[in-house]
């Protein structure tokens, strides 16, 4: 039986319907037709107002006129029909239904509410509740919110919108990977990426490599995680809201796999009344924001660039000596070469309507966007169906279907010197790289194998595609007036695949660049591969509700729910080097490189029973108990108990009360565990050996990496403090939260002594800590007839440390050379290196010709060192290290400004990510290439030659500064409102994003991660396109 | 009705949950676990191969760091690219290496791997029933194990006593001479029974186990001083035999493929080898265009060449000259000087015709009857025979060459071993 469900799902399913259809004969009742108009306190109509008959499945919402219909199949009796949406307090009104007439007229008028405290909140519940009852913040993004900027997808669009999320977009291509960090990081060894639900159905957000394949592409060293995430299927224009749970006291309902939070997305769906059709075109022009200066020096020391090309840090001679001769050169600036104007265009068609019974959502989406790097693009398919059916007056079902097909023309990734950024980094600028031999071949870039930027260009061919299909069925059962039975089956199902082609060189490459040196090595020369990876989940949720009126002043409402998720992902992978030339294929490779083939299975499953006490409609009180196993960890640890406690109230309700300027004060305080289910892979917790061709034999090697069977998951407690205030009937209003999030048996793969065989061993050591506050304020200084003016101010403060690790330093060993480090008591992840020494009054100390020093002296623990000096002023002893720099912000903020005067507003959103260290590896090595700025200066003699020789090995050199205030997004949009009987509404709109930033980074961009999604990998540039200044106008037009 | 409903919820609710229960053992499709390797014949001969390829693939393989630290530290190699962070440690030497240089912790690394692993293939295979098939394994990992030990006792005061959780140290001299213990346990192995085809049909075929076990016991026996246990072992030794690691397009020659080939790491310091001009070779001596290239165009002009000039070039275990020298220098220090003259011309005069790589001086015989001018000589020879094979440092100290010769005597533990190890010795001061 347990086999069975694996196997064949669609037995669950038929079971399912078969009980579906066993109760579909139950109740036969009288039709009534219900009408009315929703208004506001001056008597306009509002639109989008949920109108729910209470403990029936019957609803509609009203029309752009604030009026609805609503035919229910209802037995006479008393009923109460229930109006709520967001920005009003919801309102009830009763409902007599007499045998003798059908036809009933039911109007309501809402007060709109202070911060939204009726707003219906569904994560964490499966009935939904009120925002006044939530002992934590969850915080609530509508579409309206998401849709302004010029948002390539659902995350970009979130930037700067949620209180207590780090969102940053880690590459500038079209499809770029996004990272999401809700109040800091919460892991180390696994993703810290928060459990992506979209309606009810949990979306995986890989990051699978079936591009950037090569295994000597990062060498032996941690690359992080790099590429497209899979939340990039979403199409942001289905979007209705967004929900996000910052952490475990909001999360713990989702406790098997919330230890990073909760994103819940919820897709538009259909509303009774006539068919509504909504078309948006938008045109996107996305460009470079900002370059970087070259080298523009006359002269480069040594010989001429053929011969000599890295002239900065390269000795000739014996005794090897730094070249002092210089010759003339001509200066390029390859920027102008790689990077070009992009265009783009999103395309959204959607049909939406229904009536009492049948409601339907239809979208179809086209999306195709260029990337400004040449020869990269994107674009994405999608088709969406959102139906929700009434059965009669207590089963309900709602089905929906996604399916998106994406294609992504890319060049090599950063982090190799392949990559576009890369190839123009790693070369002095003075070589003519479009010169071509008389059998139009590109030569050689300088005596160092390194790949002509020009190769990478017109001749790389790295391409990826997707396709998916997200799919969800629920049905929702109200057997008794008090009892809800909801149940969730959804299945994720999708096939990832790319290919790799780097053909032949025709001139000398290195062979770790998939060259064939010189003499060129046919049998090396050029790379090709093939991958793809087949993921499929299913997942299943039932929970059932009951509420019960315990007195006049008690109610209480019990929860139960199990779950149940199953995923299996199959990566295959086939390489070769040594091509033929003309074929794209593996199979015109000469040698075939180690394939890859790698599957796995898991299942996780729980249980759980939450208890909410609601005393007054002021006090709230939930307690939730939740049970857990996974597969992938250890028998013994597999079952693991969580906990949640929450309350809050709201003063500003009760008797005392009378302050009239302050019209709500609410306390919440919030405890909650949960764990990390996916913390490690499907089989980490075996000592395995891998296998490997060597020779024509089979070669079996230990990993380096020691893993205890017994290992369990990471659990996390956070208590989170808060409260929501209203000022000025509602003009003003402040949310504050502070919390501690502690992640227990944190899963560490901890350096371990070599002597035992292993390099590694993960097993859970120690806690990692993120303590910080969230301050929330949004304000409507000026509201008139025609003109108003909304602010929301977001700020973020987030301090995080490792704690009782049980080791001083964990060293990473990283590609880009950034020596990222895990420290007691030290943030996460900061960059711990060597210094420049200097004097006591700050100063460098340097040698006679001027060129500094690395600090020497005495190293007392990883902490703590005394620098040291010899009779000449010299500093001896060993070199130092200390922590250098910190890729975890001290704070992140961002600011929206929204201005509508009649017909036309404009919305303007500042973002700031402050108090940020980056590695900028990519300056640095434009410096000991020639390329850069400070090399200019030592080529003209502006800085004692040998300068950057000296300074290149001190880690601290490669430090920049982070911070940024960015114009994230502007928008300006004028609505005509109804333009004669074809339109309901027209709207046009010119927006922008990323158009400037304030910061003083030496790169071209602060805000990129070479390390990608990577949790530990941060604030590293290495070779990451940067994040485009994009612009878009667009017309979106309501029939 | 309403108990109809009940009726009907709780059904689904229970049929629910009962097809829902969840299947939680998945076996791994990908890998063996431990236990499985170390239950099957195959397997384990494939952790046997395996070690070869741990020892020599890849810039992070013993076989490409011992030669890329002995190189820098014995001036025969030159930096090529200030931003390799260890090699640039390395070629400054003194106190600039310190204990985060990744080109010493990878032969620690790789080195104490090898032993874990290769420990696991002896036990498994000393428990096993068919002597001819177990020898195999053992003599084959007995190379490795005790390369992985000698390495280590060339660049450490003190060596691990064993693999595991806060081992102790030993001296580097006994660490020699726990090498040569585990290359007599092989060669005990392999002479009482010697290997069956099916096991050397699974292990790579390019190593000759006996007399590769011979040339390391009197390469350590040397190193260690025991002169006449040197002499004795390196007798033993087929000098026309090749006993080699091989490369192939899936397991490049690691110091071309990071070297050679990139011209951005290192390369030769010149036709000196980084030898004293006192020492310097023979401009005749026909090793040089054997191990150096010339580039006349592109800067460098001395080139990697040798052992590294392709891709698949084979890398030997041990050469002839060494062990010939090895004799010479044996013969010399038991005071057989006449003999040892013999050893050491024959190294001299040897052509490369006559040698199975086409190593060869072809030079003339040298004579002298001071024992320290011939032992210079060996040292000298020794220099030039086995350029580039990583041994350069051990001969240093142990020829009693000035220390301004060399850039560092020994180096600093590894962090990753001190900061986990209470047992670490303390680091040396240069």
């Amino acid at each position: 039986m347990t086999a069975a469900l694996h196997e064949s799902p669609p037995k669950s399913v038929r079971g399912i319907l078969m009980a579906f259809f066993l109760l579909v004969s139950v109740a036969v009742v009288g039709q009534v037709r219900l009408t009315g108009t929703v208004k506001d306190a001056q008597g306009n109509g509002i639109p989008g107002i949920t109108v729910t008959v209470k403990n029936t499945s019957f609803a509609t919402a009203t029309d752009v006129n604030g009026a609805y219909t609503l035919n229910a199949g209802l037995q006479p009796g008393r009923y109460t029909v229930h109006f709520s949406g967001v920005g009003f307090r919801a309102a009830e009104e009763p409902l007599q239904v007499t045998a003798a007439a059908a036809d009933y007229v039911l109007g309501a008028s809402l007060e709109r509410s202070s911060k939204d405290l009726d707003e219906v909140i569904v994560t964490g519940t499966t009935q939904g509740t009120t925002r006044k009852q939530l002992g934590s913040y969850v915080s609530t993004v509508s579409a309206s919110d998401l849709n302004k900027g010029v948002a390539a997808n659902a995350l970009q669009a979130l930037q700067g919108k949620t209180a207590g999320a780090q969102i940053v977009q880690n590459n500038g291509d079209p499809a770029g990977g996004i990272s999401v960090r809700l109040r800091g990081i919460s892991s180390i060894s696994s993703s810290s990426e928060p459990l992506y639900i979209v309606d009810g159905v949990i979306v995986n957000n890989a990051t699978n490599r079936v591009t950037n394949t090569a295994s000597g592409y990062d060498g032996n060293n941690f690359v992080g995680t790099i590429g497209q995430n899979r939340m990039t299927d979403i199409n942001p224009a289905d979007i209705d809201r967004i929900e996000v749970l910052n952490g475990a006291a909001a999360a713990a309902i989702y406790g098997s796999r919330a230890n990073a939070g909760v994103i819940q997305i919820f897709t538009k769906r259909g509303k009774t009344g006539a068919p509504q059709i909504n078309f948006s075109t938008n045109f996107m022009v996305s460009k470079l924001r900002k370059s970087v200066p070259v080298n523009q020096s006359p002269v480069k020391f040594g010989g001429s660039p053929d011969v000599f090309t890295q002239d900065l840090i390269s000795t000739v001679g014996t005794p090897p000596a730094l070249p002092t001769n210089t010759t003339n050169v001509t200066r390029y600036d390859y920027n102008d070469y790689i990077f070009r104007t992009a265009t783009g265009t999103d395309n959204n068609l959607s049909v939406s309507g229904g009536n009492d019974l049948t409601k339907y959502y239809v979208s179809a989406s086209y999306f195709k966007n260029q990337g400004i790097i040449k020869n990269t693009d994107y674009q994405r398919y999608s088709l969406r169906a959102n139906i929700d059916q009434t059965i009669n007056k207590w089963i309900s079902f709602t089905a929906g279907i996604n399916y998106v097909n994406s294609a992504a023309n890319e060049k090599p990734d950063g982090n190799s010197f392949f990559s576009p950024m890369n190839s123009i980094n790693i070369i002095g600028n003075f070589h003519n790289i479009w010169e071509r031999d008389a059998l139009g071949n590109l030569k050689a870039v300088g005596e160092r194998g390194r790949v002509n930027p020009v190769s990478i260009i017109e001749d790389f061919k790295q391409r990826e595609q997707t396709s998916r299909v997200l799919a969800s069925a629920g049905i929702k059962l109200k057997p008794t007036k008090n009892l809800t039975i909801n149940y969730t089956v959804g299945v994720d199902n999708y096939s990832q695949t790319g290919t790799t082609f780097l053909p032949p060189y025709a001139y000398n490459v290195n062979t770790a660049f998939w060259g064939g040196a010189f003499p060129i090595n046919d049998s090396l020369n050029g790379y090709v591969s093939a991958a793809a990876d087949n993921f499929y989940q299913i997942n299943h949720d039932l929970t059932a509700n009951y509420e019960a009126k315990l007195s006049e002043n008690l109610v209480s409402v019990t929860q139960v729910g199990y779950s149940l998720q199953y995923e299996k992902n199959h990566y295959i992978m086939a390489q070769g080097r040594g091509l033929a030339p003309v074929v794209q294929t593996v199979a015109g490779a000469s040698t075939i490189l180690t394939p890859a083939d790698s599957r796995s299975e898991m299942s996780i499953s729980g249980a759980y029973l939450q208890q909410t006490f609601r005393v007054a409609n002021k006090l709230f009180l939930t307690g939730a108990v939740r049970m857990d196993g996974s597969s992938v960890f250890g028998k013994d640890q597999r079952n693991q108990i969580y906990t949640k406690l929450s309350g809050s109230y709201v003063l500003s309700d009760a008797k005392f009360w009378n302050i009239d300027s302050w019209n709500l004060f609410k306390l919440r305080a919030a405890y909650g565990q949960s764990g990390n289910m996916t913390g490690i892979g499907a089989y980490d917790r075996f000592n395995s050996y891998s296998t490997n061709a060597y020779l024509g034999k089979t070669a079996l090697v230990s990993s380096t990496q020691q893993a205890n069977v017994n290992v369990k998951p990471e659990r996390q407690e956070e208590v989170e403090f808060g409260t929501d205030m209203a000022f000025l009937n509602s003009r003003i209003n402040f949310t504050f939260n502070y919390y501690i999030k502690k992640v227990n048996d944190l899963l560490i793969a901890r350096t371990t002594a070599p002597t035992t065989g292993f390099s590694s061993l993960l097993d859970n050591f120690g806690s990692l800590e993120n303590k910080g506050f969230e301050i929330v304020i949004n304000a409507t200084p000026v509201r008139s007839k025609d003109f108003s003016w909304d602010l929301t101010a977001i700020y973020n403060h987030n301090r995080n440390k490792a704690v009782k690790i049980g080791q001083a330093l964990t060293l990473l060993s990283t590609n880009a050379g950034a020596p990222v480090a895990i420290i007691e008591g030290q943030p996460i992840g900061v960059f711990y290196g060597t210094f420049f020494a200097r004097d006591n009054s700050g100063a460098e100390v340097k040698t006679a010709t001027g060129i500094p020093l690395i600090e020497k002296g005495v190293q007392n623990s990883v902490l703590s060192y005394a620098p040291q000096r010899d009779g000449n002023g010299v500093p001896s002893g060993t070199t130092l290290r200390k922590v250098l720099g910190n890729p975890n912000p001290k704070y992140t903020a961002s600011l929206v400004n929204e201005f509508s005067y009649k017909r036309l507003g404009l919305r303007v959103q500042l973002d700031a990510v402050q108090g940020v260290d980056v590695w900028n590896a990519d300056w640095r090595t434009r410096q000991g290439v020639g390329n850069g700025k400070v090399a200019e200066q030592e080529q003209m003699g502006l800085l004692p030659r040998g300068y950057i020789n000296g300074v290149y090995a001190i880690e601290e050199w490669r430090i920049d500064d982070g911070s940024f205030v960015k114009l994230r997004e502007i928008s300006l949009s004028y609505n005509t409102g109804p333009l004669g009987k074809a339109f309901k509404g027209l709207t046009i709109s010119a927006s922008g994003r990323n158009l400037i930033s304030w910061d003083h980074y030496k790169g071209y961009d602060p805000e990129v991660n070479s390390g990608g999604q990577s949790t530990i990998l941060r604030g590293i540039d290495f070779g990451s396109v940067p994040i485009p200044a994009s612009f878009s106008v667009g017309v979106s037009a309501k029939f | 009705m309403t108990i109809n409903k009940y009726f009907s919820s709780t059904w689904m609710l229970a049929s629910l949950v009962v097809f829902a229960a969840c299947k939680k053992d998945y076996t791994n499709p990908n890998q063996p676990t431990t236990a499985e390797v170390f239950a099957n014949e195959r397997a384990a001969t494939a952790v046997a191969g395996g070690l070869q390829r741990v020892y020599s693939l890849g810039a992070g393989g013993s076989l490409y760091a011992t030669i890329d630290a002995n190189g820098f530290t014995t001036n025969e190699l030159i930096l090529r690219n200030a931003g390799n962070t260890g090699e640039l440690q390395l070629s400054t030497g003194g106190t600039a290496v310190d204990a985060t240089n990744t080109v010493m912790a990878n032969i620690w690394t790789k080195s104490n791997k090898i032993i874990y692993d290769a420990d696991n293939v002896i036990d498994f295979a000393a428990a096993m029933q068919d002597g001819t098939y177990a020898s195999g394994m053992i003599g084959f990992a007995s190379i490795y194990k005790a390369l992985s030990i000698g390495n280590m006792s060339m660049f450490w005061e003190k060596i691990p006593d064993s693999t595991g959780a806060n081992v102790g140290f030993i001296d580097r001299m006994d660490g020699f001479r726990k090498a040569i213990k585990v290359l007599d346990f092989g060669i005990g192995k392999v002479t009482a029974s010697a290997p069956n085809s099916d096991v050397l049909r699974r292990l790579p075929s390019e190593v000759n186990i006996i007399n590769t076990l011979y040339a390391l016991k009197a390469r350590y026996a040397i190193f260690s001083g025991d002169n006449a246990g040197a002499l004795a072992a390196a007798e033993m030794v087929d000098l026309s035999k090749t006993s080699t690691i091989a490369h192939n397009a899936l397991g490049l020659n690691a110091v071309y493929e990071s070297a050679t080939s990139t011209n951005n790491v290192f390369q030769p310091v010149d036709s000196t080898l980084g030898l004293p001009v006192s020492l310097a070779p023979d401009l005749n001596d026909q090793r040089i265009p054997f191990y150096i290239g010339i580039n006349p165009t592109i800067a460098p002009r001395y080139r990697i060449k040798g052992f590294f000039a392709s891709s698949s070039a084979p890398v030997p275990l041990y050469l002839p000259g060494e062990v010939m020298l090895i004799k010479a220098e044996a013969l010399a220090r038991l005071d057989r000087l006449p003999e040892a003259l013999d050893a050491l011309n024959a190294v001299r005069t040897k052509t490369p015709a006559q040698d199975v790589y086409g190593v060869g001086a072809g030079l003339p015989a040298f004579a002298s009857a001071d024992k320290n001018e011939i032992l210079t000589e060996i040292y000298r020879q020794r220099c030039i025979e086995l350029f580039m094979s990583g041994l350069k440092l051990e001969d240093m100290r142990r020829f009693g060459r000035p220390a301004e010769e060399r850039k560092r005597n020994f180096f600093p533990y590894p962090f990753s071993e001190r900061d986990n190890n209470g047992n670490t010795p303390a680091d040396p001061a240069n």
